[in-house]
């Protein structure tokens, strides 16, 4: 009897084991694409979310109003064109004959749909940030649409951030709680299921305004540990994979069925020191000090294996006003040591500084800010580096805590504009800047609305020059994205991160 | 025995409240979720009316009345991070984490046991060594490590069991065995040590000069007394395989709680940590209950009344 229950509870778990379904989808099928990034999406709501990975996977769903080309023009997409007939009125047309899914025709009344439920308290949408500019949304007609905003900027409403537009009929018919795990979208794929921490299918949809997908089946499918990912990607059973770190590079370019494909990111690898705490670091002399203590170009490539770009100016390479004839800081121990002097600390003498980073949030993330410290304590300022799990590091940052030297990157910015990067980093009104100057926060304004191109210009590059002097940073990089893809699968990586399955396509 | 059982399930839930209090503290002491929810660009104005909204700018006692007067009406709460009920997340992914759980521990006991008697019978031989070293090295290795190397040898290397994700048994056979290798390193060295216990023991030796069969011996005579150890340690072993593998699902891309909780606790998503833990927890009074049963259908001497 007593040996009977043993058998009993462990043939139960063999039983359950066996009734398990059926195998999925090998990556290998023709005509079927599988994705793995880090993590499986939170929601199906495309406008209750701001996380990247989740974005990824419903930009095949849903679309923009408006893309972006990968170096950063606004190309029409669900609008035709756009116009400003006021300085606080910004017109759309929509595209006509749209549809979503289920045919319901695309109309102005989706667009102002959307704007409203993202701003409905009771929705609790995270993006509220995205609409807070748009006082509110008329609909002429059902291809137009107008957005009355509280102050014209030189970035359209839709266009600084960009919500996804969702069927207003369908979403008045199920509510809100079905809507977190069901899709009705305008996009390129049509949802099948998602199986939560498994993966989400899609099918090409094939009536897509833009032209039916070469990719028949898109499935996305997460896998958290970044080794587990590469073998994923070696064994076939994905085509695709985010975030390869460097050291694995060369085992999955000299393999016969997977290569490496990278971008040039427009995400910017940063130290900033928070001036709002006392320390050194309000200190202008020690801030350029460390700036020349560092070498930035030794680290990108002893680091990150050569995969990134050295930062010379705070617009990054690409960004409106870019100044390619810029030259930022350089590595010169001796002047750190002239700086560090002249600032009060000869010899690094009554220095003892902290420098905090998140472990895990960014590719080799703790390891550079490993190398900024080596350097940082030989050029004699003692530095201690303090790693921190994410979540717990995001509040600090929005608190502004962390002192007095943190790292940061920024950066999934498709309209490649510096004021997303300057107003929240660089000036009062931002939410997490550490560093700021009265007459650095008038010019970011006037510059935000001033719709003269090269006047424009010439404002952001004064203020990058100002911002470069102050060195409210310590400028590391510019990532390079690193993707591990099949041989088979015929795609290009972008600058804003994106992963779109309409840009994919697979050799016969 | 029903005295017996109800005293231990009120016992039960007893700590399964107090495992809620404490964990309720634990998580919302580490900070809330703004930070990770909110878009960076997004305003102090934006996150302070985030914080309004979800009540976590309330003290935490409020807090915790709140979420107790639900509880106890078996309400848990939504996710933050999913926004739908936090248990039904929980609930769907416990299949998953059963079937792992029971698939490791019946890889554990078919090598542990048998080799664990074995390694007992015929002590300092060749085959005792093997056993040991086994154990030492299952039982010392990370699963983390050796998760990997099963997928490269066995994944990349070999091509025979796929590397990631839930499917049919092929899928299974990995994480199985990397979860199932530890449990399987003790139970082997338990089975071992609680045989060679019995085997030096009087009535083992009067048994033999009956003229018992050596194998009847084993079987009959010395298992029955060595069971005992080897079942609370099933019990106990089943209970944390059943309650979450955190690092082998995630290596594996297993979609069961333990991969549920790990990303719960990193976006602090207060309520799927709480319900995720309390499942675990009562997963695990469950069993201690039914190994304590067992004890007496086991041992004769043994009696609950």
């Amino acid at each position: 009897m007593k040996n009977r229950s043993i058998a009993l509870l462990i043939l139960g778990g063999f039983a359950l084991a066996l009734a398990s379904p059926p195998a999925p989808t090998r990556a290998a099928d023709p005509g079927t694409v599988v994705v793995s990034q880090g993590v499986d999406i939170d929601t199906l709501s495309p406008i209750r979310t701001t996380i990247t990975p989740t974005f990824n996977v419903l930009g095949n769903m849903y679309d923009y109003l408006v893309n972006f080309t990968n170096d950063g023009k606004p190309v029409p997409n669900l609008a035709l064109s756009w116009k400003r007939v006021s300085n606080t009125v910004v017109e759309y047309k929509l595209r006509p004959n749209v549809k979503f899914w289920n045919g319901d025709p695309f109309t102005s009344a989706d667009v102002k749909f959307t704007v409203e439920k993202i701003k409905d308290p009771n929705y609790k949408s995270v993006q509220g940030t995205y609409v807070s500019e748009i006082e509110r949304v008329e609909t002429p007609d059902p291809l137009t649409v107008r957005f009355i905003v509280k102050r014209a900027s030189v970035l359209l409403p839709f266009q600084r951030q960009r919500p996804y537009i969702v069927d207003s009929k369908f979403w008045q018919e199920h509510g809100d709680a079905y809507m977190e795990t069901h899709a009705m979208g305008t996009g390129p794929f049509i949802l099948k299921a998602w199986k939560k921490d498994e993966q989400v299918e899609m099918d090409a949809n094939p009536n897509y305004f833009g032209g039916a997908p070469k990719v028949q089946h898109l499935i996305y499918r997460p896998i958290p540990d970044a080794a587990a990912r590469v073998a994923a990607l070696k064994t076939g059973e994905t085509d695709l994979i985010t975030n390869v770190p460097p050291q694995y590079a060369i085992s999955i370019e000299g393999s016969r069925t997977t290569r490496m494909a990278s971008a040039r990111s427009n995400r910017q690898l940063f130290i900033a020191f928070n001036t709002l705490k006392p320390g050194p670091q309000q200190n202008k002399l020690f801030r350029e000090a460390c700036n020349y203590a560092v070498d930035v170009p030794a680290i990108v490539k002893n680091v990150m294996g050569g995969r990134g770009y050295e930062l010379q100016s705070p617009i990054p390479y690409g960004f409106f006003g870019f100044d390619p004839k810029f030259k930022g800081y350089h590595y010169d121990v001796a002047k750190a040591k002239e700086l560090l002097a002249k600032a009060g600390y000869p010899d690094g003498k009554g220095l003892d500084v902290v420098l905090n980073t998140p472990a895990g949030r960014y590719n080799r993330d703790k390891e550079v800010a490993e190398a900024v410290a080596g350097y940082l304590n030989a050029a004699g300022i003692k530095t201690t580096v303090r790693p921190w799990e994410w979540t717990n590091y995001s509040n600090m940052i929005n608190r502004r805590e962390e002192q007095p030297l943190y790292l940061l990157g920024w950066g999934g910015l498709p309209q490649f504009d510096p004021d997303p990067i300057f107003t929240p980093l660089f000036s009062s009104e931002g939410g997490i800047a550490t560093w700021w100057t009265p007459e650095v926060d008038k010019q970011l304004a006037d510059a935000r609305y001033e719709f003269d191109a090269s006047k424009r210009r010439g404002m952001y590059q004064k203020i990058a020059n100002e911002v470069d002097d102050a060195a409210p940073w310590i400028f590391l990089f510019q990532f390079e994205d690193l993707y591990g893809a099949s041989r088979r699968l015929v795609w290009t990586p972008r600058a804003d991160e994106a992963i779109y399955g309409i840009e994919m396509s697979l050799k016969q | 025995m029903t005295a017996y059982v109800l005293r231990r399930i009120f016992g039960a839930a007893w700590v399964l409240v107090g495992v809620a209090v404490v964990v309720f503290f634990i998580v919302h002491l580490t900070g809330d979720p703004a930070a990770i929810m909110l878009p960076p660009e997004a305003t102090q104005a934006d996150i302070a009316a985030f914080r309004h909204a979800e009540g976590f700018d309330r003290p935490l006692y409020e807090q915790f009345a709140k979420f107790a007067g639900q509880a106890i009406r078996g309400d848990f709460g939504d996710s933050l991070r999913h926004n739908t009920p936090a248990m039904g997340l929980a609930l769907e992914r416990l299949p998953a984490t059963l079937e792992l759980g029971f698939a490791a521990m019946f890889i554990a006991v078919l090598v542990a046991v048998p080799a664990g008697i074995v390694s007992a019978v015929k002590p300092n031989t060749p085959f005792d060594f093997a056993v040991r070293l086994f154990a030492l090295l299952g039982q010392s290795g990370p699963t983390y490590w050796i998760g990997l190397m099963l997928i490269l040898v066995f994944g990349v290397w070999l091509g025979w069991f796929p590397v990631s994700g839930i499917g049919g048994l092929s899928h299974l056979v990995l994480p199985a065995l990397t979860l199932g290798l530890f449990s399987m390193a003790k139970l082997m060295r338990l089975t071992r040590g609680a045989l060679l216990d019995v085997l030096h023991s009087d009535f083992l030796r009067t048994a033999l000069a009956k003229g018992v069969g050596s194998w009847r011996l084993i079987g009959h005579h010395a298992m029955r007394n060595a069971w005992l150890p080897i079942i609370t340690q099933i019990g106990v072993e089943l209970g944390t395989l059943l309650s979450g593998a955190l690092i082998t699902e995630t290596i594996f891309a297993w979609p069961g709680i333990g991969r549920l909780a790990i990303q719960a606790i990193y976006d602090r998503d207060f309520p799927v940590v709480e319900v995720v833990v309390l499942l675990a927890a009562t997963i695990f009074v469950i069993l201690n209950v039914i190994v304590d049963l067992m004890y007496a259908a086991l041992d004769p001497r043994i009696r609950y009344d």
